[in-house]
């Protein structure tokens, strides 16, 4: 599980984050709100171990173990998924070399047997067909041309072939319409699983009509102000984040 | 280290070869010499050798740290094998494709070649065309007759092995390929080693419907000092496609200088360069549109690590009267290292009106964003780099069409990226 203690945050020299703290357990979904410039992406980054997001104190624990010193590789590894808002468009690297290359680097680093072409293939071909992803797609340049949805589905096939311990989505609707939408809440939904947290940064709530969280958080200069069941983002959509926020102030 | 090479000892050996050479050989070196006695070795006061000071090269100390690979075979291919600048008759199989030695051309009193040889796009002042004229002695000379398809590629095996004895004057190599109306050939060069001081020109002249697909592999060590030009003429219909891959030298150089003769002609000249340590590597293009409705496209893509220089001038120029030229041209860099460095110098000269050019350079870094994402999916640093400067070349790969080819090429991008980019890779 996920326990971020007091995490306070540097970009450019900037405070971002500013004494954050958060918890996790294993099998819940957790939604992080908030108004723009909270620091919900860097939370995100943070997590994930971008290079130029420098903790300056607090940590981040997961299962046990402070990752603020690891490598993304290593996060990624230890179960740690980031779903990108702006999935990268990677050309002259196919979809399939690609997830062969990340899932096999992912067991490597845990010490676990690598597949062999044939594991590979009928995994891949599963969760693709569960998502909708065509074979076609598969063998083009990772994300190179892809729709919105598309990318976004991608996405949800790596968090489904990677099986991470913690996915956390970042704007993980924006840029979709309704129907994709529903398709990426589906395929996600389909991944909860009691050993699985989530973690959804969402800056409207109607991705969480869709994905459905135990516990919403507001963030709102870089620290959590507020957390409450799913009845929360109801009244954020009503009254908006400042009422909400300054009643919690 | 080596010796200085003075410009004094190249004359007197011109003259010593002119004076031993056939009546039209003695004609054709004394021309050069005396062109190039004018000028002397390019140094950075020449505009087109302001980047790349081959004068202050030949007078630098050279380093020898890489290690040195066999030079690659091409199965099936037809060889032509230099071993430190001499044709090696025991390890070379171009008899079989009627291909004759430089050396015996040159010594006929009437060859057929005699009004061909250096008189291909004709560079009456290019100080190191003529230097290579008024000294060459070892080199290659193939004809394929009209309508003729080479099954099998020719391969130029230039190979210079550690312990060369220097000579003082260099080696200097010449290739002729003559191919008749509508003939095809593969022609694969590859350049290994460390020749202390090379130049090799290699003339091609394609006449009408005629196809040459010319593969350019230097695989130089440090030490290497080599510059080396292409000199082609371009029928009417006939096609040259050109893939070059060099990871520079001391001094490393290519000039691709083609004329397009003969109206919808086409030159399509592709090429990576990965460079790293403080090697230099100069790509230099002279694009001659003299025919109407000829096409041209060059792309080349350069990687450059420590304190690597890269230099790309590329010239397109059209003729008065040739009409409806289409010529592109791009170079796109990607430097992996704050030290490293890439000049760009694109030219056009246009004298025609009705004509679509177009030029464009990019310059830029690993993507920051993109390293994170593949990191960020369990990928390790090293090889996620390798795996976008991989991506960032497949583009130039993939122009090779013989599998065997590129399977070659991409072997030594994949050595390169494993010392210079990371510790894996990803050719598939």
């Amino acid at each position: 599980m996920l326990e971020i203690k007091d995490l306070h945050v540097n970009v450019h020299g900037k405070e971002i984050l500013k004494g954050l703290s958060l918890k996790v357990p294993p099998g819940e979904v957790h939604a992080i709100m908030g108004p723009n410039g909270a620091g919900k992406s860097t939370t995100s980054y943070t997590l994930a171990g971008r290079a130029g997001y420098e903790v300056t104190s607090g940590e981040i624990g997961f299962h046990g173990e402070d990752v603020t010193a690891l490598s993304p590789e290593e996060r990624a590894a230890r179960g740690i998924f980031l779903a990108f808002q702006y999935p990268m468009e990677i050309p002259g690297v196919t979809s399939m070399n690609f997830l062969k290359t990340a899932m096999n680097s992912q067991a490597k680093l845990r010490g676990e047997p690598e597949l062999d072409a044939a594991q590979f293939l009928r995994r891949v071909r599963a969760a693709a067909k569960e998502l909708n992803i065509s074979e076609e797609m598969l063998k083009r340049p990772l994300n190179v041309g892809f729709s919105g949805g598309e990318k976004k589905r991608n996405e949800t096939l790596q968090m489904a072939l990677l099986k991470p311990r913690l996915a956390i989505l970042d704007e993980m609707d924006s840029g979709l319409d309704i129907d994709a939408m529903k398709l990426v809440a589906e395929g996600v939904n389909k991944l909860r699983a009691p050993d699985r947290s989530f973690l959804v940064i969402t800056h409207y709530q109607r991705l969480l009509d869709y994905i459905t969280p135990d516990v919403i958080h507001i963030l709102s200069d870089g620290k959590i102000v507020l957390s409450g069941d799913k009845s929360l983002a109801l009244q954020l959509e009503e009254k908006g984040y400042d009422a909400v926020i300054n009643k919690a102030a | 280290m080596a010796k200085m090479v003075s410009l004094d000892n190249l004359l007197a050996n011109a003259a010593v070869r002119r004076a031993e050479a056939t009546p039209w050989l003695g004609a054709l070196i004394g021309e050069a010499t005396e062109k190039f006695a004018h000028v002397g070795l390019p140094n950075r006061r020449n505009e087109a050798w302001r980047y790349s000071d081959l004068s202050k090269a030949l007078h630098e100390a050279t380093r020898s740290e890489s290690e040195q690979g066999a030079a690659p075979t091409l199965a099936g291919a037809c060889v032509a094998a230099f071993e430190n600048g001499v044709l090696d008759e025991s390890q070379s199989t171009y008899g079989a494709m009627g291909a004759r030695s430089l050396r015996q051309v040159l010594a006929e009193n009437a060859s057929p070649f005699a009004s061909i040889i250096g008189r291909v796009n004709g560079q009456p002042d290019h100080p190191i065309i003529n230097l290579n004229t008024a000294l060459m002695e070892e080199g290659l000379v193939l004809r394929v007759p009209a309508d003729v398809t080479l099954a099998t590629p020719l391969h130029l095996r230039f190979n210079w092995r550690g312990g060369e004895p220097r000579s003082e004057d260099g080696r200097h190599l010449r290739i002729l390929v003559v191919l008749e109306d509508g003939a095809r050939a593969t022609l694969f060069e590859s350049h290994d080693g460390a020749p202390g001081f090379a130049t090799v020109v290699t003339e091609v002249r394609l006449a009408a419907a005629a196809k040459l697909t010319h593969i350019r592999l230097e695989n130089f060590t440090d030490a290497a000092r080599q510059t080396a030009a292409t000199l082609g003429e371009i029928g009417e219909k006939a096609l040259y496609r050109g893939f070059y891959f060099s990871q520079g030298g001391h001094f490393a150089r290519h000039e691709a200088l083609l004329k397009l003769a003969g109206e919808e002609a086409h030159v399509g000249v592709d090429a990576a360069y990965m460079v790293a340590d403080r090697r230099h590597c100069d790509n230099t293009t002279i694009i001659e549109h003299a025919s109407p409705n000829t096409t041209s496209n060059q792309v080349f893509r350069g990687v450059l690590a420590g304190s690597a220089r890269g230099v790309y001038q590329g010239c397109v120029k059209v003729a008065k009267g040739a009409q409806k030229t289409d010529a592109r041209q791009l170079s796109r860099a990607m430097l992996l290292s704050h030290k490293a460095e890439i000049i760009t110098k694109p030219e056009l000269e246009i004298f025609a009106d009705d004509v679509k050019c177009s030029h464009g350079a990019t310059a830029g870094e690993l993507d920051a964003s993109a390293l994170f994402f593949l990191r960020a999916r369990g990928i390790p640093e090293a090889e996620a780099r390798a795996m976008l400067v991989e991506a960032f070349l497949v583009e130039a790969m993939d122009a090779v069409e013989s599998e065997a080819m590129r399977g070659l090429v991409a072997n030594c991008a994949r050595l390169w990226m494993r010392r210079h980019a990371g510790e894996a890779s990803h050719v598939e």
